[in-house]
């Protein structure tokens, strides 16, 4: 959520954006100054990094994170609507996850210095790719881009090929356990075929003269070599000459202690017949081949005895085993970053964080479960404490008020709560509320007003949201002083009722409780506050899609008021230009209305043409269902671009989903509130971006919205407009 | 500064690893920023060459192993599979050069365009989004890509059908160039009073216009005022009214009606969302020279905007107007690409595709083709491996002559793999005697004698040319070929089985296995079946479907064994189920009725090659 939550962006000077500041090690040895760049980590600096990083998220009070992905809506239909119900929410959330990458990791671990009274800040940089370093099972690596999202990281000098070339690889829990398991089954087939691969090698055929000739000069070789350290064994070492003689291919080396040739430019195939040599002939030969760090080199071994022999092919295997090992832990990579936050049970800190959370169970956890609830229930463990400074700042009162005239969004927070480090500057306005003090520490570099105004990299998001969450920290009377420790800032009552809240989605200020899994609609102290947008009642919905594309809403309305009655329905709401929710004043004008289209399409006689929803029904591909059919529409992992082709590829082939006839008894429900303020039928591009918006202003003359909800609601609409360009 | 360290780092790295004579070539490169001079210059170099040949950097090309094209694909499955990466992968880079042979000279212009699919227009298009194999981009990576220059710098495009739509839903009024012919039906009385209606108010505005032209003494409050009743606005400098239409006819009436004031009028259509006509504007213009001041203004701005819409398409679109033959390596996949992202979405079927594009492309030589002329080169796929083969064997020295030879510098290594091509194709025709610099003096004989091997993908390719080498076993490296309704797809079986495994599983299991058959893996869920005696498959697939199936085979089936024959695999390839296993995909396929697969397979019986080179090697994937 990244690349659109900050908008619409706020003053900050625009030269410190513009000097963003460049990956460059070099500039670590500068002498320090305010502007010095934050920690960026790729593949050359990851394991120091890491050190480092270790020891300050356990010497840290809270770690601020924040993520930088490809994308965020893999189809316009996919983005938040005020008609998605709690599940589609999240299987939104989740379907995000699951198609678009992660290539920046911003980590920032925050110390309270009680001497200094100021916070110390590790803002870290992790540039991230998911590069294939060990082969795996299962699909390619694949990943999905939004254009608009890397144009809009592109306007920020996003560095994409230190990502590409250089990010910093990863494999999930799941990958990781894949790996692990295959090499042991490697392993102990190895240990327990052994007798079973001599016999199949033995079984090479000699069919070629040319093979026949190459052993027997192998056989002469080597028998020659092995006499020759018999014979130095008992005279001693005297004439290292003489096996040099031999060839170049053949060198004599010492191989685990033992005297050994190593083999060099063979074929393959020659190879193969020299193993088969050694091991017909030789008793105390052994073919030994060792992969080193890039390539493997193949060894003849010189062995005393059949124990020696023996030992030496169980150290080789080890060896094998061993280093294997090491690079599946190499390959685990950024994922040690994850590992430690987990393991550290540290505050973790993220602003308008779900899809960073999703991102982070995705990637580095396995794969994300089909429902919220487990999901929530997985990210509890491995994150116990996790806060969303969304929430924080939108549950406080005095807070809000202190807000008002701004989005919540991070850039127009940090800049507003935390004006000494945005702008280097006092603000006169807050003078009644000290700002506490953050002292950047970069390598060797410190600076206590350090900025370097780079937005919208995950590295600086990071810093930024820990700044936000200190200083709201500090509203809410918290005294660093007294919770200096972790765990003790965790138990703090007055962070307590705001921990693990996310939202799951901004627009409808939906919240989930990553504890309990539950569901809040509203959320503490912030009832007087903000009014939620009427109750959508799912039940009074249909779904009708596939319509001919010159059919505007209004003329739906109008088609279906004819037929239903001029009060039945309440709203429509239109999803792309192939779709569309229509609310109805009752439950069982859904029905009503799936039979009489069903009915209408089965019969063909002159009647239905004549009948008001024909106009609806022309072409002949106007499908309408329940509301559950959005949510199977949804699951789907499958992403065409327009809601009609999505449905036609989820293999949806009948025209009309009749309700089953028990539910539609069930629901009655008179409870309306709802305005028709979601009907708008946008003609063109631009008008209907300023339609989105006049609606939203007219709806505050109803008295029905407060300002802070009109600011969201223009927040939401600039951001949909952004992503979808619709 | 940033990306330059990693890159020269990559850049010493290829040069240690190329050719020699490969690497002093240079190509321009070509971004926003250059393109529009580029454009010019490229289009010089494009009418002085015989031929253009092109070369294509995608962001990958399957998604799931089976994906990947195979030798037991037919041509269906083939295009199929070349739409699906078209549709779902983006094109980073285009590499053009157009070029000359004159006998063993080639004079060559090389060009290599970075694109991206930037949304200049703030429309949707021309993607919403696009897919990246993580293996691609990093070997993209290793060769020295730059991602910054492409993302930041890359060149935008719409497709001709995305232009369309384009137009249509940026509004822009569109000038009427010629008054259209009277229309023939008799004008209704709707009609007639419509007409007199907007006559009297043009007329007013008209008369209005022309007073307070002479009248500057008026107040604010009276102009605005007079504004409002007469409708009328301002065009730029000049004034204009709008008249509402509700139909394409009473476009027709009022532009015929305008053509009697024809002298200083000039109309635009405003266009509707759905592509039809909201209104018609009328633009003032003070005297006939200032009438065509303007009009020419119009169609330079019009010419602006188009330009601006069609970004890189521009390229394509000289390419296709100078006709030149199109030389690429790896044609259908590389055209389903250019059709997909320049011209318009892939049709369904492949002869629906070739029909779309021989209209832009009629002519197509695709070097792969070529070098299958020369005989036992089928399996050289990859242009170095080619050009070195006929190193070896022919004599058919080639010299290479690059226009931006004076500008050589490290940052110009990309879009090397067009000049390659260039050389490749030379010396094709050099070795199969054709010359193709004569191609402008005698045209008949020699554009006949290349149209031989003009057009003919790849994929179509291969069924004439050799026989059936009937004595050699499968498992050689020779191909055989086998008729697709000899092959089984089998799947359900336990997971890491080998081919060998299956196979001795299966031998024991019926009858059907005791004659001679093959079995390969397809992916690691699936596997084929390839029975080598007639009738034997079909036998196969009734025994699965039957009650009657005993044994180990019924105790295989019972494990969750399944069985289909190619049919089922058209099928899923036909309605896209694209899953990761092909298993799950040919599981849903075999559930959906059979309503597809009618027309074109019967016709035309596919045979496809069967060699163990289609052997997926599975450590690879």
């Amino acid at each position: 959520m990244n690349t659109t939550k900050h908008w619409p962006k706020r003053a900050l000077i625009l030269s410190r954006v513009l000097s963003r500041a460049f990956f460059s090690n070099t500039s670590t040895s500068a002498s320090p100054s305010p502007t010095f760049p934050l920690k960026h980590v790729t593949r050359s600096n990851f394991d120091s990094a890491l050190v480092e990083l270790r020891s300050h998220v356990r010497a840290a009070d809270f770690v601020a994170i924040d993520l930088e992905m490809t994308g965020v809506t893999s189809a316009p239909w996919r983005e938040s609507f005020e008609f998605d119900r709690f599940d589609i929410r999240y299987l939104k959330v989740k379907d995000s996850a699951e198609k678009f990458a992660v290539i920046q990791f911003g980590v920032c671990p925050f110390r309270w210095d009680s001497l200094k009274q100021s916070f110390i800040a590790h803002p870290h940089n992790f540039f991230v790719f998911p590069r294939q370093e060990i082969p795996l099972d299962g699909p390619s690596n694949e990943f999905l881009c939004q254009t608009t999202s890397m144009d809009f990281l592109a306007k920020y000098q996003f560095d994409f090929n230190a990502c590409i070339h250089e990010g910093v690889s990863y494999l999930s829990r799941g990958q990781e356990d894949e790996a692990r398991r295959r090499l042991k089954s490697l392993y102990k087939e190895q240990l327990t075929n052994s007798s079973h691969n001599l016999r199949e090698t033995m079984d090479v055929p000699l069919v070629r003269v040319a093979d026949v000739l190459f052993t027997e000069r192998m056989k002469k070789r080597l028998s020659e070599w092995r006499d020759e350290l018999l014979q130095n064994r008992s005279r001693g070492p005297q004439d290292q000459g003489a096996s040099n003689d031999l060839n170049q291919q053949f060198q004599t080396v010492f191989f685990k202690m033992r005297p050994a040739l190593s083999l060099n430019g063979f074929t393959s195939h020659q190879l193969s017949l020299i193993r088969m040599v050694t091991r017909k002939h030789f008793k105390d030969l052994v073919y030994v081949r060792f992969n080193g760090e890039s390539s493997s080199q193949e060894f003849v071994v010189f062995t005393d005895s059949e124990s020696d022999k023996d030992r030496l092919v169980e150290e080789v295997k080890n060896e094998h085993y061993r280093r294997a090992e090491t690079m599946i832990h190499a390959a685990v990579g950024f994922r040690h970053v994850i590992d430690l936050l987990s393991s550290e049970n540290k505050l973790i800190v993220g602003h308008n964080c779900i899809l960073d959370i999703a991102h982070i169970h995705s990637k580095f956890l396995g794969p994300l479960p089909l429902t919220a609830e487990e999901f929530v229930s997985c990210v509890n463990k491995y994150f116990p404490n996790i806060i969303d400074t969304k929430i924080l700042l939108n549950a406080d009162n005095i807070l809000q008020q202190r807000m008002k005239k701004s989005s919540t969004s991070l850039s127009s927070a940090f800049s507003l709560l935390c004006p000494e480090i945005a702008h280097g500057f006092e603000s006169k306005v807050q003078s009644s509320q000290p700002c506490v003090k953050v002292e950047v520490h970069v390598d060797e570099m410190r600076s206590p007003d350090w900025n370097s105004g780079a937005k919208h990299e995950a590295g600086y998001d990071a810093f930024m949201t820990g700044c936000v969450f200190a200083q709201v920290c500090s509203h809410l009377g918290i005294d660093f002083q007294l919770y200096s420790t972790s765990e003790n800032l965790v138990q703090n009552e007055k962070l307590q009722k705001h921990m693990n809240l996310l939202y799951l989605s901004w627009i409808n200020g939906d919240v989930i409780d990553l504890r309990t899994g539950s569901r809040t609609a509203e959320f503490l102290g912030s009832n007087i506050l903000r009014k939620r947008f009427p109750r959508i009642l799912y039940e009074n919905i249909v779904l009708i899609w596939g319509f001919p594309s010159k059919l505007k809403p209004s003329v739906i309305r109008e088609c279906i008021c004819k037929t239903l009655g001029p009060t039945s329905v309440i709203s429509i709401y239109r999803m792309d230009q192939t779709a569309v929710f229509v609310q109805f004043s009752k439950a069982e004008l859904v029905s009503d209305f799936l039979i009489l289209k069903e009915s209408l399409e089965r019969s063909d006689d002159a009647i239905s043409v004549l009948h008001p929803l024909s106009q609806l029904l022309e072409g002949g591909n106007t499908r309408a269902a329940s509301y559950e059919t959005y949510k199977d529409i949804c699951e789907s992992p499958v992403s065409e671009l327009l809601f009609a082709d999505q449905a036609e590829a989820v293999g949806i082939k009948w025209k009309t989903k009749l309700l089953p006839s028990d539910v539609v008894e069930s629901q009655e429900d008179n409870h309306f509130h709802l305005e028709n303020a979601l009907d708008h039928t946008p003609e063109t591009v631009e008008k209907s971006k300023i339609r989105k918006t006049e609606d939203v202003v007219n709806d505050s003359s109803n008295k029905q919205l407060t300002c802070d909800e009109i600011i969201d609601t223009l927040l939401k609409v600039e951001k949909i407009r952004r992503t979808s360009n619709l | 500064m940033v990306a330059l360290i990693p890159r020269r780092l990559f850049c010493t790295k290829i040069s240690r690893n190329c050719h020699q004579h490969q690497l002093q070539w240079s190509v321009k490169q070509v971004t926003k920023s250059n393109f529009n001079d580029s454009l010019h210059d490229f289009h010089s170099h494009l009418s002085s060459s015989d031929f253009v040949a092109v070369s294509l950097q995608n962001t990958g090309s399957f998604s799931a192993p089976w994906h990947r094209l195979s030798s037991f694909d037919c041509p269906e499955t083939t295009y199929l599979k070349a739409r699906r990466a078209a549709d779902r992968f983006q094109l980073l880079q285009f590499a053009v050069c157009p070029f000359t042979i004159s006998g063993s000279k080639v004079t060559a212009h090389p060009y290599n365009f970075h694109l991206f699919p930037r949304d200049e227009l703030n429309i949707g298009m021309p993607s919403y989004s696009f897919s990246c194999q993580t293996s691609y981009l990093t070997a993209m990576a290793q060769q020295g890509f730059d991602f910054n220059a492409c993302i930041y710098d890359g060149i935008s495009y719409l497709s001709r059908a995305q232009e369309l739509v384009a137009k249509v839903r940026m509004g822009n009024p569109i000038a009427i160039h010629h008054v259209m012919k009277p229309s023939s039906t008799p004008p209704s009385v709707a009609d007639t009073i419509f007409v007199e209606r907007v006559k009297s108010r043009v007329k007013h505005w008209k008369k209005a216009c022309a007073d307070s032209s002479s009248r500057k003494t008026d107040e604010a409050l009276v102009k605005s005022l007079r504004k409002l009743v007469l409708g009328g606005e301002q065009y730029g400098s000049r004034p204009c009214m709008t008249i509402d239409v509700c139909s394409e006819r009473q476009v027709q009436l009022v532009l015929e009606m305008l053509g009697e004031f024809s002298d200083d009028l000039v109309a635009l259509k405003i266009p509707t969302k759905g592509g039809g006509t909201q209104a018609v504007r009328v633009v003032l213009t003070s005297s006939k020279e200032d009438k065509s001041l303007f009009e020419r203004q119009l169609q330079n701005v019009e010419e602006e905007q188009n330009k601006k819409i069609r970004g890189f398409r521009e390229v394509i679109d000289l390419i296709s107007a100078s006709q030149k033959p199109v030389v690429s390596h790896n044609s259908l996949n590389d055209f389903s690409v250019i059709h997909s992202k320049f011209i318009g979405p892939l049709p369904l079927n492949m002869d629906e595709f070739l029909c779309s594009l021989r209209l832009v492309f009629p002519h197509v030589f695709d070097v792969n083709h070529l070098m299958k002329e020369i005989g036992p080169l089928e399996n050289v796929t990859n242009i170095p491996a080619a050009i070195s083969y006929l190193k070896n064997r022919f004599f058919a020295p080639i010299d290479m002559e690059i226009s931006h030879g004076a500008l050589l510098n490290e940052g110009k290594i990309h879009g090397q793999t067009v000049l390659r091509i260039c050389h490749l194709f030379a010396k094709l025709c050099s070795v199969l005697r054709i010359t193709p610099g004569a191609i402008q003096s005698s045209d008949d004989n020699i554009t006949s004698l290349l149209d031989g091997y003009a057009n003919s993908f790849k994929s179509c390719s291969g069924s004439s040319q050799e026989s059936v080498d009937g004595g050699i076993r499968i498992w050689t490296k020779s191909p055989r070929k086998v008729g697709c309704k000899h092959l089984v797809f089998l799947w359900g079986f336990r997971d890491s089985l080998s081919a060998g495994m299956l196979k001795s599983l299966l031998q024991g299991s019926h009858d059907v296995f005791s004659e001679e058959f093959d079995v390969c893996l397809v992916d690691k869920s699936c596997a084929i079946v390839v029975f080598l005696q007639p009738n034997l498959s079909q036998a196969f697939l009734d025994i699965m479907s039957s009650e009657g199936i005993s044994g180990s085979l019924r105790e295989l089936v019972s494990e969750g064994l399944r069985a289909a024959g190619y049919e089922t695999y058209k099928r899923a390839c036909g309605l896209g189920y694209w899953e990761a296993d092909l298993a799950s995909s040919l599981d849903k396929a075999s559930a959906t009725p059979d309503c597809f697969s009618q027309s074109g397979s019967e016709t035309n019986p596919s045979e496809v090659f069967w060699c163990n080179d289609l052997m997926i090697n599975l450590g690879d994937l």
